[in-house]
């Protein structure tokens, strides 16, 4: 079963999207703040991530630089997840390393898509 | 000598001796020395002739006048009497250095020159030189000029200017000043609206994905009712986040801060994937849609701003466009321009209220009867990004036949953007 860990400090944001990762049938982990992110992803490297970008101890820019130090995580799938959803956001997502970015409030069709597309380009 | 050529250059009037009724003095009046006497007296500025030891020897009357020493004191006195005590040293090195290159100049070019009256006051003056050879031996005639009036209009117009040009930096202060606090209120404004419109989205995120997650009943079945409610608060909070968008672009472009990133693109390409974003709205009114461009070239635009422009005319014209009703695009370059225009076979808009369109939360009024409320934003914003690509918009409607929005956007070069 893939892994996905879920890093978001909105308690109902992760709720809704375990829910759906869930019924998609990917195992979810999860993680409320950057720092907790950044641990449970070292520890057990997850077959994608979502990552909010604002998050309390660690933003999400900080956890993608140093997991993209590690070499289990050197290409794996890591998701931009931000509400703020300025215009340049995107560019700069993907220029920091980000394999995708998805602003809030997210589409559900949209949120399966994508983690299936990015889940088969791995295999 | 000296007292002889001072008797011959005194004024008439002095030479009480004389009487000039008496004949002989009717030669001197007529003669040529008496007329440059005359001429000599009759001039405003002193004239001094000074000897090589520095004593005075001639003057005129404006000599008198302007240092108040009588002719009999004048004569023989030392010129460096009339100079300021402080100046008073160096003068006689100057006047050793004239008799070297003896010419007429003025003298102490760019110095600030004062002559000392007798009663010990100073006055400004400006002096002119000129060497008198006599009988082998260098006199010096002085003409001086007291420029104390005119400096008195100086120093009124340098301290008018000074006063003028510390009022203006002082103004140009406060604008500056002004112009930051401005600048920092926009970049509050912008951040403000950035991190308002994150904290909005954010509760929309769930709000939007939760209902998504029980309309698809995937939790367990709706009735009729229950789904109805859950397509209700999708269709409010989808309105909800349209606006929040709108308002943030429309800010944006008050402040002056919506830039446009203009790229050569695919037209053609760009209108399909418009049409494409708009389709399934159609579909459900069973509205036709149709491309009708004829511009297959590039375009060098905002390619996302153009997007939203079409979005925006395309989304209204199929919303106020009722069942089997048909919406197209046509597009074509004439001159300097491409020429879009967005069509459809709608409800209208009367004419009353064509011009009011393009402003900000208007909605159209009676007309509109049926129809879902918008923002109120899209028109204006639409405008904005057109002017902001150097084009215009207008429209042309009748009631119960249809509208039309035509654009003109100029078509510029890459190279010369």
């Amino acid at each position: 079963m893939k892994k996905i860990l879920i890093a978001d400090d909105k308690a109902t944001s992760r709720e809704l999207l375990r829910t759906v990762l869930e019924r998609q049938g990917y195992e979810v982990m999860e993680a409320a703040d950057g720092e907790e992110a950044l641990q449970k992803a070292l520890a057990e490297v997850p077959d994608l991530i979502l990552l909010d970008l604002q998050m309390p101890r660690r933003t999400g820019y900080e956890v993608l630089g140093e997991l993209r130090k590690d070499a289990r995580h050197a290409t794996l799938p890591i998701i931009a997840l931000t509400a703020s959803a300025m215009r340049g956001d995107r560019e700069r997502a993907l220029a920091a390393g980000f394999t995708s970015y998805m602003a809030k409030p997210v589409p559900l069709v949209q949120l399966r898509e994508e983690v299936q597309r990015l889940l088969q380009t791995k295999e | 000598m000296p007292n002889q050529s001072a008797e011959l250059f005194a004024p008439e009037g002095d030479m009480t001796h004389q009487d000039p009724k008496a004949p002989g003095a009717a030669r001197l009046e007529s003669s040529l020395e008496s007329r440059y006497r005359k001429l000599l007296h009759a001039v405003p500025d002193a004239i001094l002739e000074v000897d090589q030891e520095g004593r005075i020897t001639i003057l005129n009357e404006a000599a008198e006048r302007m240092f108040g020493y009588t002719r009999a004191e004048f004569l023989g006195l030392n010129v460096e009497t009339l100079v300021p005590a402080a100046m008073r040293s160096g003068h006689a090195k100057h006047r050793s250095s004239y008799a070297e290159h003896p010419n007429t100049r003025p003298m102490g070019t760019g110095l600030e020159l004062q002559g000392q009256r007798k009663d010990g006051s100073l006055f400004p003056v400006e002096i002119s030189l000129s060497p008198n050879w006599i009988e082998g031996s260098l006199h010096v005639i002085a003409s001086v000029r007291d420029i104390t009036g005119r400096k008195a209009v100086e120093n009124r117009l340098r301290s008018l200017r000074e006063q003028y040009t510390a009022e203006l930096t002082l103004k140009n202060e406060q604008l500056e000043a002004r112009n930051r606090e401005v600048e920092r209120a926009n970049s509050l404004k912008t951040e403000f609206l950035a991190s308002m419109s994150h904290e909005l989205r954010t509760p929309l995120h769930t709000i939007i994905g939760f209902s998504e997650l029980l309309g698809e009943q995937l939790e367990g079945p709706l009735t009729d009712k229950q789904q109805r409610f859950v397509g209700h608060i999708l269709q409010d909070a989808r309105h909800l986040l349209e606006l929040i968008n709108e308002i943030l672009d429309i800010s944006k472009i008050e402040s002056g801060r919506l830039e446009l990133k203009r790229e050569s693109f695919d037209f053609n390409a760009c209108v399909e994937e418009v049409m494409a974003g708009i389709r399934y709205q159609a579909a459900t009114k069973n509205i036709t849609l149709e491309n009708k461009n004829a511009f297959h070239d590039s375009l060098y635009a905002d390619r996302v701003r153009l997007k939203e422009i079409l979005y925006n005319l395309l989304n209204n014209a199929v919303k106020f466009t009722p069942e089997r009703g048909r919406v197209w695009i046509e597009a074509a370059r004439q001159g300097d321009a491409l020429h879009i225009s967005v069509c459809d076979t709608g409800i209208g808009i009367p004419e009353r209220e064509q011009p009011s369109i393009f402003e900000k939360f208007y909605q159209v009024g009676d007309s509109t009867a049926g129809v879902r409320e918008g923002t109120g934003l899209g028109l204006p914003i639409t405008k904005h990004l057109v002017e902001l690509h150097g084009g215009s918009i207008s429209v042309a409607s009748q009631p119960g036949k249809g509208s039309s929005f035509r654009l003109v956007l100029p078509l510029i070069q890459e190279q010369a953007a």
